[in-house]
């Protein structure tokens, strides 16, 4: 593919991404950040529902040979731990991931600017330690494990059986806090205060004074 | 009814969208979803100007050139111009920080959050770079084909995540 088609085609896919990305309110610093407190689930919902369909899709394209084969990156236990444990804390401090900076960006958060600034000052910072690293945490890769390889099972009906038990836990966290309840006021995640919200529960359930 | 007006979709809709972006990524350029490498393509692109040597890294110089690499620029920059028009015909464009950090941090201080945002943002990339993926490429994909690197990756940001998150002020 040439450049000019791959870059084409990037932008049609991310303009598709990225308005999915804002109308499922996951790029709001307030959904971001209430995840990571166990607060508000909005970003779990839209990460199991993507990992479900991707499998399904996946599962389906190997069936049918359209997508003859999976990308799946190295396993790389010490990086992967240390790197994603940072990128973890990275998510927190800066109420977003990669993908939704840009979204905040688009969405005209002011802030998003200067992540976005931090995150390729750090993405370079990597690039240029990543000599020094390479010998520490970036060796001894056990290759592209995946879980059908280890466990000597074709990808379709693994992925197949994982899509169904996320969906069945989809269906049990909407059936114990819609979804709706959590995306407060402005559709920004930002709810009420909890005692408030306990408060008010228990005015309404108490009996009306005569 | 699902309107392009709307503020906001069902997430569980709205994700399993995001999950069906798998296939052309597939059948065009034979990779998933991933969001963290381009950041890594453009730093390195601008740092190239003033540094040309950083073409001889091995790592570095993997991410500045073909296909598979400037799809990844263009996706991500897509997502702001998406985002942009999704905002716009619902209304909610923003401009100051978001309400949350106010309550998360305990100040109104925008030099504090802008400080913060940076840093964040720093960490977020280097160890998503350090990780090789992000909760784009190691999350919605890497779980999607079963990748152990997924699992341990994703299972690591939340831990992360969730410990920083402990250390701020509840944000409810």
């Amino acid at each position: 593919m040439s450049i000019i088609s791959a870059i084409a085609l990037g932008l049609a896919m991310g303009i598709a991404f990225g308005f999915l990305l804002e109308k499922s309110r996951v790029f709001e610093p307030g959904v971001i950040v209430g995840q990571m407190q166990m607060r508000n689930f909005i970003m779990l919902r839209i990460f199991l529902s993507a990992v479900a369909s991707g499998l399904v899709v996946l599962a389906l394209g190997q069936l049918t040979g359209i997508i003859p084969k999976l990308d799946p990156k190295a396993t790389l236990y010490g990086a992967q731990l240390l790197g994603g444990f940072l990128a973890g804390v990275g998510i927190t401090l800066a109420g977003a991931c990669p993908g939704t900076i840009l979204c905040q960006v688009g969405a005209g958060y002011r802030d998003a600017i200067v992540t976005l600034l931090g995150g390729l000052g750090g993405a370079l910072t990597f690039a240029y330690l990543e000599p020094i690293l390479k010998p520490i945490l970036l060796t001894g890769s056990p290759g592209r494990l995946t879980l059908h390889g280890l466990l000597g099972l074709p990808f379709w009906p693994l992925a197949i059986g994982f899509a169904a038990v996320l969906v069945v836990a989809l269906v049990a966290m909407e059936r114990w806090r819609p979804w709706r309840s959590e995306l407060g006021e402005n559709a920004d995640g930002v709810l009420p205060p909890a005692e408030r919200a306990d408060e008010r529960a228990k005015a309404a359930a108490a009996p009306a004074r005569v | 009814m699902v309107r392009l007006t709307d503020k906001a979709w069902s997430p569980y809709l709205a994700g399993a969208l995001i999950g069906l972006l798998q296939v052309p990524a597939f059948i065009f350029l034979g990779t998933a979803l991933g969001a963290s490498s381009s950041f890594v393509t453009v730093s390195a692109s601008l740092a190239e100007l003033v540094d040309p040597g950083i073409q001889a890294l091995s790592y570095a110089g993997r991410y500045l050139d073909g296909a598979k690499n400037w799809w990844q620029v263009a996706l991500v920059g897509g997502i702001a111009l998406g985002a942009l028009l999704s905002a716009t015909l619902s209304g909610t464009r923003r401009s100051a920080p978001s309400p949350v950090w106010a309550r998360a941090l305990g100040t109104n201080n925008a030099a504090a959050r802008f400080a913060l945002a940076f840093l964040g943002g720093f960490v977020l990339l280097f160890g998503a770079r350090l990780a090789d993926g992000c909760t784009s490429g190691h999350g919605i994909s890497g779980i999607a084909q079963l990748a152990v690197s997924g699992f341990i990756a994703v299972g690591a940001m939340f831990a992360g995540g969730i410990a920083t998150a402990m250390l701020l002020r509840p944000v409810r």
